[in-house]
């Protein structure tokens, strides 16, 4: 444990070192873990840890479901090896994936390494590991709400997965869903799967929402003496920011997820254009909360970041408030940004101009972040040790996907390289170097 | 196996080049290029840039015996300059790509002699619909969309009258410009030609009618539906003809019924039943 309390208590322009020994002598302590604190804790610590736990599942999972993929792309229509066999048809026939099986592996893929494996990991097991420690709290404000958050968690993770058992099989329609392939059976056929995708979308929505008001309410309301918000580790801010996100994008999604439910299941036509609904009115509702998701995905990582480059050049961060103000700058620009997934989905040609505009503009806080870095590492002490490298890797693959992030949001650019694999490399680079972090995190903080 | 195989692949091959874009035979298509390699461009140089700070700091200030840190908290001049110099950097891109942008799809910038074609998805496939030789798409109807009437037709309008349409198929000339009308019947597809530097989604419920290109080079590429539309997305693809202007107006010509060219030698194209696609309810009755 002392590693990870030299961690997350860098100090911040001199801040005082109390949490420091609040960390060492405070009442929750990881020897403490019994079976029965496996499946139920209120202690933050603990239910970091139940986070991190389901989430290896998924995460072995959903890697299991890209190698799939992999391999259908790298040796199309050879069966499956080993493994083909335990596949039942219609998904896998003589040991080949069928087209439809691919959609739902495109589609499970992604959902499950978002909303089951970066986000717990990233904001479920990190902020609730890191921000009482950091802000010298002696819990998170709403213990047992952070557990019924993780248990709504839970049942939205077994939702998702049930949806890959059900008569027709997993959803297929990926991860965006769009309308009205997801809302019409006859175009999909997989009425049970697409259902239940929604619904696991929903109580997940839940969960984030909960877990969300309890950072928020922790970092502002129940800081230690002393411990001014411009003092606050970087990480903590990362996370502060990353909630407000979430409270403010994700009910949107939640309510979108509904909508589809209803036009799946009752007959209504929000998004179904030939009963008089607008295809692209999910795209704006999925869009208005993926763009957001995107930097909730991605500024834990930034936090962590900006948390272990101090410690290991053996100097405090550079620019620390220009961080800040990049973090905050992000936080506002990512809410009118959402249209830059939507400049060839028919949307009026003049939003597309302002978007792409808003979208070059964000552009500038993360080039901040990634020059205040450098500047953290200029005249260290530098050791390389894992996190440090880790958190070098990260810069190198973040600078890949924030660059080809330039290309494509400019919108003739854009007209030709949609849907195309740049996307995809793009996307991969950014949240990639997100999902490295975790790595040494856990080897740090959270084996007991 | 060879069930999921590609019933049929048309494009050019690529032999060469297969690291770089493929080759661009549109006019548009050269803008946007030169757009897409100067950003490019930048961006590497300022990586490149970026990554040997990064390697010289690592190396310069690794941790060594008796030398200390520099204590620093930030340099406040430094960080107004990391921020207006790519702020700057990154107006000028958008002035320059949304310029070219107001430029490729500005509807006054369509030529008048354009060839207009109509293009409704469905899956899995492209229906295609070329007008007489007036050069007018009839009036079309989402309402009217049905098993028998794939482009949903308005058929009291005589414009529908002439024309034909083509299953997958389309062929044009090379040197004329092409305006698309692009719609799709059930779930959103879209419209993808990498040579063309095109892409543009087909939503069920809209007539999306701002594409148009002029093609270079006579060449067969594909059209390849890219927006993830059910179980058959990955065969969903259509062939491309770019062809010589005559070779065009002989092919046009052949796909007109012989009782329709004996009407009129003037006007010569009416609906057929040519293509597969075209149902007998629309099939014209003989004048």
């Amino acid at each position: 444990m002392s590693q990870s309390v030299a961690l997350t208590a860098t100090p911040a322009e001199g801040a005082p070192q109390t949490h420091d020994s609040h960390g060492a002598h405070g009442h929750c302590h990881v020897h403490h873990l019994t079976l029965g604190s496996l499946f139920f804790t209120t202690d933050h610590k603990g239910i970091a840890r139940q986070y991190l736990y389901s989430s290896f599942f998924f995460l072995a999972l959903g890697g299991l479901m890209a190698m799939l993929m992999r391999w259908q792309l790298g040796f199309p229509n050879q069966p499956i090896p080993f493994i083909g066999k335990f596949i039942p048809e219609p998904f896998v026939v003589d040991g080949v994936i069928s087209p439809s099986f691919f959609n739902m592996l495109v589609t499970m893929h992604a959902t499950i390494m978002i909303f089951l494996v970066v986000m717990p990991i990233l904001i479920g097991c990190f902020g609730n590991f890191i921000i009482p420690l950091s802000v010298g709290a002696p819990d998170m404000a709403f213990p047992l709400l952070n557990e019924f958050s993780y248990y709504v968690w839970f049942l939205s993770a077994a939702i998702m997965f049930c949806s890959l058992f059900v008569h027709g099989g997993g959803p297929n329609s990926g991860w965006t869903s769009y309308a009205p392939l997801s809302a019409v059976e006859a175009y999909n056929a997989t009425k049970q799967g697409q259902s239940l995708w929604c619904l696991g979308i929903f109580f997940n929505g839940l969960a984030s929402i909960m877990g969300a008001v309890n950072y928020i309410t922790t970092a502002i309301n129940m800081r230690a003496p002393g411990m001014t918000m411009f003092r606050l580790p970087l990480s903590v801010w990362a996370l502060l920011i990353t909630s407000i996100l979430l409270l403010l994008a994700i009910p949107v999604l939640s309510a979108a997820g509904a909508l589809l439910w209803f036009d799946l299941n009752a007959g209504t036509s929000f998004f179904i254009a030939s009963r008089g609904g607008d295809p692209v009115l999910w795209q704006h509702l999925f869009w208005f909360f993926g763009h957001p998701e995107v930097y909730i995905l991605i500024l834990p990582a930034m936090g962590l970041v900006s948390e272990i480059m101090p410690v290991f050049a053996r100097k405090p961060i550079f620019g620390y408030k220009a961080m800040i103000i990049a973090l905050v700058s992000i936080a506002f620009l990512g809410f009118i940004v959402w249209g830059h997934h939507m400049f060839i989905s028919g949307m009026s040609l003049f939003a597309s101009a302002v978007f792409s505009a808003t979208t070059m503009v964000i552009a500038v806080p993360s080039a901040i972040k990634v020059f205040n870095w450098m500047g953290t590492i200029w005249g260290g002490s530098i050791r390389f040790k894992s996190p440090m490298l880790f958190a070098l890797g990260f810069v190198f693959s973040f600078m890949v996907g924030g660059f080809t992030g330039i290309a494509m949001a400019a919108t003739p650019v854009d007209i030709f390289v949609h849907h195309t694999y740049y996307i995809v490399a793009h996307f991969h680079y950014v949240l990639f170097g997100g999902k490295y972090l975790w790595h040494v995190r856990r080897h740090l903080l959270l084996v007991p | 196996m060879m069930v999921f195989a590609p019933s049929h692949l048309f494009a050019e091959m690529r032999t060469s080049n297969i690291w770089g874009l493929p080759d661009c035979v549109t006019d548009q298509g050269k803008d946007i290029d030169r757009l897409f390699i100067v950003i490019t461009d930048l961006t590497v140089l300022v990586f490149i840039a970026v990554m040997v700070a990064m390697f010289t700091f690592l190396i310069k200030y690794r941790a060594r015996r008796g030398i200390k840190a520099i204590y620093s908290h930030g340099n406040n001049k430094l960080e107004i300059w990391w921020t207006t110099i790519p702020a700057l950097i990154f107006i000028a891109i958008v002035v320059y790509s949304n310029g070219m942008w107001g430029r490729i799809f500005d509807p006054a910038l369509i030529p008048k002699d354009a060839l207009n074609v109509e293009i409704v998805a469905e899956q899995f496939g492209f229906n295609i619909r070329y007008p007489g030789s007036d050069n007018v798409l009839g009036k079309s109807d989402d309402s009217l969309f049905s098993i028998n009437n794939k482009f949903g037709l308005v058929m009291e309008d005589p414009a529908n009258k002439q024309g034909f349409t083509t299953y997958n198929d389309l062929e044009i000339p090379v040197g004329r410009a092409i305006h698309l009308y692009l719609r799709s019947k059930d779930v959103i597809h879209a419209f993808f030609v990498p040579e063309f530097r095109l892409g543009q989604d087909m939503v069920p419920g809209r007539t999306i009618s701002y594409m148009w290109f002029r093609t270079t080079r006579t060449g067969n590429f594909n059209i390849c539906c890219n927006q993830l539309c059910g179980a058959g997305h990955y065969n969903m693809q259509s062939k491309l003809k770019v062809l010589s202007k005559e070779d065009f107006e002989k092919w046009y010509q052949s796909k007109l019924p012989a009782t329709a060219q004996n009407n009129s030698s003037k006007n010569p194209i009416v609906l057929t039943s040519s293509a597969a696609a075209v149902p007998a309810k629309m099939a014209v009755a003989p004048n």
